[in-house]
């Protein structure tokens, strides 16, 4: 059985004890979402995960969408699921409130959607698309397109889309066709074929509204001749409700590995009625702002079926009855000992524990500052935060999913051979978790845009707001030995720099060589960091602690573990990036 | 010595004459600047002095320093004419009117002493003609010298002499143009245009009537002409805006009235609309409303706008997208051939523009250096012409003017199957007419790296600077870095060329061949360390320049820094730890870190204190060198000329200056000899400094300027660690400051400055913007 009950206890320390909730509400002037208030919405959306949304997980997976004749059907459960979602409030949460969302910080938003993609992670596609496509018209649509479409969005009662992907163009989308050709009233006439097109014809919704990326008839080649459009699927009468059906139909879905529940859909425009968003032939810009915001949502994807995976393994491993401990027998009275004796057990799941934490810790640092980087007051701060975001964004979305792909597996490893077969639903996680490495700019992708364009930014500037703090960290602990591997790992992170700073400018190809290795180098000291600083307010409140000694002694221990077992990895990872290209590059092609 | 130029009258206070006028002056010679009566007011002198008082306001600026300028005595050709008898040398300037011209040599002929020079600085009138029914003594001692605007600037002059001209007077002019004025002194035929203008004028027109012709916009037609020909940025039309565009027809109809009519100039010397309809309307160029490009400010913003030659109106300049032209990357030869408009363009233009040079041999000239050197000094093309056609081939450019029916000039013929350079045993050398090739020879006293590197390896060399052995014992130490920024390779070469110097060599010359000398420390670098938070690596690199520094300073044989453009912070700093500079006149030496937040690092702080606390001119105390040297670096200040840097101390009284830039090297060399014998290192200096109060003061003057808007926020951080520094820190004014107390105060202030997000916005926008931020 797939096992969730939301990390609540884990949640709180990150937002209250490790970001300091309070301060950052002040940094945005949003003093009324007190710490109480934050805590009784985690909880309420605690409970919507796990009584909604996770009892339709694997019956989901099972079932699947199902299409006919251009109508997409979601799986049993899920229409109900997702009326009781808007009903309670959630499609709103993180949205302005000048169109009816309840603004409430990132910080809290991103935690809600941890858990949502923890219980179902098809079902959370669906409303996560749309809050990207609300940010994406927030940003760059006219004020009518934003009265007439937002509202309605952001209740939950339409849904949205990104059309990006056609069959010949995925990563790169300066080779796309669709065409959009203006009218005299000012709309546009869209024409062509998009596939990949996630919730793009489903149930759950009474109209859907597509963001599509196509050509105006003089535009230039490549990607500077992209423009965005809105193209909905019942053309909105002037009361607000779906009106006429427009040229867009679903011709099929996609069979997947995993994500079954989520309609993967190709979609066919026929001389659609649209309008432009944003300007003409800036597409990419106006849809980068959706990308970047989706691309965040993705790693949390990660995390979130992550923590899924490992909670269904520690209930296993405690179940399980398998051999006796090498240290002799832990429980004489059974038939053996629960598997979660072994050693090597052990390993993979304090491996788990140790990532899924750093990685929450790390979101909540990152959340922050997509909070700050519109809404602090200070400018400065501002500025800071959005370079910030640039650099994480690629490294949250890459190096959570890797790691969702890899735990989930050693998760299901716990279960040996009942991990494989489909009764305990382990294997749902991995293969839902192995799409998160691909789409939103495959990983491969994630790590050229951090060693190719984030890093030579403004001759390092994006990297200021991580390498200073961390810096100044070990630093301030200098005399602590367990800032010790941080500070190597951090030593060995700033070489990987600096020597891909001169290599990279070089050759290219030494960038593209090293970017895989570096992504996850940056990440490992990251969550290093987040680890460090977890262990030392944790060994602060420890002695005062009470009836939580067990939580920071915990997180102690798996500090300890993280720093033992996986940071050392930075070192490696420094090795094969100092290595080069060469024999990456050698063989010949014919030899492959 | 007879013969010797002491005195110089120049005649005539246009913008050429006064520009001329100051270039001696700055020289250091005497001059006697005349010009006619003005039309009113008492002043008899009044139309020189004016020259000169505008001179001195022009930027840039023709005089080196306000002392040159008091060199120049004025006066007017009424009352003062009898007063050239003074002079060595007489250059007219006067109005390009022959009728003008030659009363004025007739009147000079009766008052000069016979035996000065005389000589003319027309740009259109061919010598013969001026000579026309003037005496043979006259002739004897006449011609032309032709300068190019401006004359402190523009390294070419052109030298026409006659069949009567005195040789041996006329190498004295050329040899006092070339070591007194820093001229290269090009021998021209008396031909129309003589070289560079003869050519310069064919291209430019040709690449105006071209544009429209073919279809290109303009800013099309400069990406073309630029870069990949070795062509300045600014492009034809942006030069023609430059030198001003009512220029052309004059300029042009002059060139048409004086060639011949079978020559090739007459048929690309078409009218052009809309040039005359700009020339109306009062887009003279820049010295105008605009010319081809304007800057449009109405709507507040400052807009580029470039004249559209389709509709005849002005529009946004519109940024050139030419895949061709990108193709082609730096290869000449492929942008001939390139395929559309690009390629037409670029034959049609400099194809021609070659052939036409080609043809200047023995026309306008003896060889082909001559024009090679002409159209590099005087339209400062990266390449001449025929080091262009070497790029692309001569039987491949040979075959394609057969093709298209353009005639093949002999020295073309001459180099069938060859180049028109080679390297010979070491030795650059080009080819005759006579279908030979013959060695390239330098005038003595110039010694470059440029030809010593045909014939030599560098005794030590890594990625960023090369050491050089000149001879004599000495060894030149070269910067080979982008820009001649500074780094760690240079510093780690400079270790082991003082070792090698100590070892086996009696000398260093600190000396390139860029067009800057160094424009300082790599910040780029630095910016990103800074940003990763590599402090050590930082810290590292202050600590080794300034170890490095000390070891010059100190080093048991003499070293000569010769700078000739920037010499900026590290740069400046090179010079200030050197025994003696021999700088060129075109030197721009200054402490620049302030501007982008930062303080000199390398020493630059305790040197210039050593200087001027031990400068007689300061009044005594502790309180007057500091205070000085605050006010120089707080505001980056930047000498604009090597006589601004010995009245800032950063060229000290034995430092010598060098007019001609050819000839920098070997004064150097020769400076540095000169001290080997008894060299002693010196002795480090201990200097009294005011301490804490000192910098009280200083904090208040730049709260002053803060308060008066004049101090930004930063500039008041800034401005504080560089009173730390140049106070003392905590010193007692009754102690004495090491110097290695003053370099660890630049160490730890520079450090605290970098930390800071104010200056590490400064440096980014430096880099990203080449423009300081006031924050």
């Amino acid at each position: 059985m797939q096992v969730y009950n939301a990390p609540l206890r884990d949640m709180r320390f990150v937002l209250h004890e490790l970001h300091d909730s309070a301060a950052h509400m002040q940094a945005i002037d949003r003093t009324d979402v007190t710490q109480d208030l934050i805590d009784s919405i985690l909880e309420e959306a605690a409970k919507f995960a796990q009584d909604i949304l996770l009892p339709i997980n694997a019956s989901g997976d099972e079932e699947g969408c199902r299409y006919e004749n251009g109508v997409v059907r979601t799986p049993k459960g899920f229409k109900d699921a997702y009326t009781r979602f808007c009903e309670n409030g959630w499609s709103a949460l993180a949205s302005p409130a000048e169109f009816g969302g309840q603004e409430l910080p990132e910080v809290l938003g991103k935690m809600v959607e941890e858990m949502q993609c923890s219980a179902n992670l098809s079902f959370g596609l669906y409303p996560g698309l749309t809050h990207g496509a609300v940010l994406a018209l927030l940003g760059h649509a006219t004020e009518e397109l934003k009265a007439r479409y937002l509202p309605k969005m952001i209740e939950g009662t339409w849904s949205g889309t990104m059309n990006l992907t056609e069959a010949h163009c995925g990563t790169d989308l300066g080779l796309l066709r669709t065409k959009a050709v203006p009218q005299p009233d000012g709309s546009y006439k869209i024409t062509g074929n998009k596939i990949f097109i996630s919730a793009g014809e489903h149930d759950l919704t009474e109209n859907i509204i597509h963001l599509v990326l196509a050509r105006l008839p003089d535009a230039p080649k490549g990607i500077k001749g992209i423009s965005l459009f809105l193209v909905p699927k019942f053309i909105p009468t002037d009361d607000g409700r779906p009106g006429q059906r427009n040229g867009v139909t679903c011709a099929g879905i996609e069979h997947k590995m995993g994500l079954k529940a989520s309609a993967t859909c190709q979609l066919v425009f026929e001389e659609a009625t649209g309008w432009l968003v944003g300007e003409p032939n800036r597409g990419m810009h106006s849809m980068f702002t959706m990308m970047n915001a989706e691309r965040l949502s993705v790693g949390i994807q990660g995390l979130g079926v992550t923590e899924t995976a490992y909670q269904s393994a520690v209930a296993y491993a405690k179940d399980r009855l398998q051999g006796r401990s090498l240290a002799g027998t832990k429980y004489p009275d059974k038939a053996a000992d629960p598997i979660i004796v072994h050693p090597d057990v052990r390993r993979t799941l304090m491996t788990v524990r140790a990532y899924v934490e750093g990685c929450r810790a790390l979101s909540g640092w990152v959340a922050k500052a997509l909070d700050l980087e519109t809404k602090a007051t200070d400018p400065a701060l501002r500025q800071e935060s959005e370079d910030f975001v640039a650099l994480m964004t690629p490294v949250v979305k890459a190096m959570f999913t890797d790691l969702s792909f890899e735990l989930s597996s050693m998760a299901l490893q716990v279960y040996g051979g009942h991990g494989y077969i489909r009764d305990h639903g382990m294997e749902q996680l991995v293969r839902d978790a192995r799409i998160t490495m691909i789409y939103e700019g495959a990983n491969g992708i994630q790590a050229l845009d951090l060693v190719g364009r984030k890093l030579p930014a403004h001759m390092g500037r994006l990297m200021r707001g991580f390498f200073h703090p961390v810096q100044q960290f070990i630093e301030d602990n200098a005399s602590d030995p367990n800032v010790l591997p941080l500070a190597n790992a951090f030593g060995a992170l700033q070489q990987a720099t600096a020597h891909l700073a001169q290599a990279g400018m070089k050759d290219p190809e030494e960038a593209g060589a090293a970017a895989t290795d570096y992504l996850r180098l940056l990440g490992l000291v990251a969550l290093g960091y987040m680890w460090a600083r977890t262990a030392k307010i944790a060994a602060e409140k420890l002695p005062a602690a009470n009836g939580e000694a067990g939580f920071y002694k915990a997180k102690l221990t798996t500090a300890q573990f993280f720093n033992d077992r996986l940071l050392p990895q930075a070192g490696a990872l420094w090795s094969a990036i100092k290595a080069g290209k060469a024999s990456m590059m050698a063989l010949e092609e014919a030899a492959f | 010595m007879a013969g010797e130029i002491s005195k110089v009258c120049v005649i005539g206070a246009g913008v050429m004459g006064s520009g001329i006028a100051a270039q001696v002056a700055n020289a250091g010679i005497k001059v006697l600047l005349l010009d006619i009566l003005p039309k009113d007011g008492n002043n008899r002198n009044a139309v020189a002095e004016g020259a000169v008082a505008r001179a001195l306001k022009t930027d840039p600026a023709p005089f080196m320093s306000a002392a040159a300028a008091k060199l120049i005595e004025c006066g007017n050709i009424e009352d003062d004419l009898a007063r050239v008898a003074e002079c060595d040398w007489i250059v007219e300037v006067v109005l390009e009117r022959l009728d003008v011209k030659q009363a004025l040599y007739h009147r000079l002929e009766a008052v000069r002493r016979p035996g000065t020079a005389i000589s003319s600085n027309t740009s259109t009138i061919p010598l013969k003609v001026l000579l026309e029914g003037m005496p043979e003594s006259f002739a004897h001692d006449f011609m032309i010298t032709h300068f190019f605007n401006p004359p402190r600037y523009m390294r070419l002059m052109e030298l026409v002499t006659g069949p009567a001209t005195d040789q041996a007077l006329a190498a004295r002019v050329a040899a006092f143009c070339d070591v007194k004025l820093g001229k290269s002194v090009v021998a021209c035929h008396d031909s129309p245009g003589f070289i560079a203008n003869r050519l310069g004028v064919f291209w430019m027109t040709g690449a105006v009537t071209e544009t429209p012709e073919i279809g290109l916009t303009i800013e099309e037609a400069d990406a073309i002409m630029g870069s990949p020909f070795g062509v300045p940025k600014t492009g034809v039309f942006g030069l023609s805006d430059l030198v001003g565009l009512d220029l052309m027809p004059h300029v042009n109809a002059s060139m048409a009235g004086a060639l011949p009519k079978h020559d090739e100039f007459h048929a690309i010397n078409r009218d052009i609309p809309v040039v005359r309809k700009l020339l109306e309307t009062g887009y003279t160029g820049r010295k105008g409303r605009g010319g081809f490009y304007r800057i449009n400010k109405t709507g507040g913003k400052r807009v580029k706008e470039t004249i559209d030659f389709a509709t005849g109106e002005f529009r946004l300049e519109l940024k050139p997208n030419l895949p061709e032209l990108a193709a082609a990357g730096k290869d000449v030869r492929k942008l001939l051939e390139a395929p559309g408009r690009v390629g037409t363009y670029a034959w049609n233009v400099m194809g021609r523009t070659l052939a036409y040079a080609a043809k200047l041999v023995p026309e306008a000239a003896d060889d082909i250096t001559s024009i090679d050197e002409a159209m590099r000094l005087g339209y400062n093309w990266k390449w001449g012409p025929f080091e262009l056609i070497d790029k692309v081939g001569v039987d491949w450019f040979v075959s394609r003017l057969r093709a298209e029916n353009i005639a093949v000039a002999p020295i073309l013929e001459a180099a069938a199957g060859r180049t028109f350079y080679r390297v010979e045993g070491g030795k650059r050398q080009y080819l005759g007419l006579d279908g030979a090739y013959h060695n390239l020879t330098r005038p003595d006293g110039v010694l470059l790296l440029e030809d010593l590197k045909l014939a030599a390896k560098p005794v030590l060399k890594n990625g960023s600077a090369a050491v050089w052995d000149i001879g004599d014992g000495v060894l030149c130490f070269e910067f080979t870095s982008k820009s001649n920024s500074l780094d760690d390779q240079i510093l780690a070469l400079l270790q082991k060329a003082i070792a090698l110097v100590k070892e086996k060599h009696k000398a260093l010359v600190i000396y390139n061949e860029g067009s800057n000398f160094s424009v300082g420390a790599n910040v780029g670098l630095a910016l990103f360390a800074a940003n990763i938070a590599a402090w050590s690596q930082v810290e590292a690199l202050i600590a080794t320049g300034q170890e490095m520094m000390q070891k010059l300073k100190y080093a048991p044989f003499p070293v000569v820094a010769a700078p000739s453009g920037m010499a900026l912070g590290g740069g400046c700093e090179f010079l200030l730890h050197s025994d003696a500079v021999q700088a060129h006149s075109e030197t721009y030496a200054g402490l620049v870190e302030c501007g982008i937040g930062l303080l000199p690092g390398w020493g630059g702080c305790k040197e210039m204190l050593g200087r001027w606390a031990t400068d007689p001119s300061m009044p005594r105390g502790p309180m007057p060198a500091p205070t000085k040297v605050f006010e120089m670096i707080s505001t980056a200040k930047v000498g604009r000329s090597a006589a601004d840097a010995r009245d800032m101390l950063i060229l000290r009284s034995g430092d010598g200056v060098t007019m001609n830039r050819y000839r920098l090297l070997a004064d150097a060399k020769a400076k540095a000899l000169s001290l080997v014998e008894g060299y002693k290192p010196p002795e480090a200096r201990e200097i009294v400094l005011p301490g804490p109060s000192g910098k009280v003061a200083m904090d208040q003057a730049v709260a002053g300027f803060a308060r008066l808007g004049q101090a930004t926020k930063h500039d008041i951080v800034v401005g504080g660690e560089l009173a730390t520094v140049l106070t003392g820190g905590g010193t007692d004014i009754i102690d004495t400051v090491k110097e290695t107390k003053i370099l660890e105060l630049e160490r730890e202030s520079f450090l605290r400055l970098l930390k800071t997000s104010a200056t590490l916005a400064r440096i980014e926008h430096m880099l990203e913007t080449g423009k300081p931020l006031r924050n």
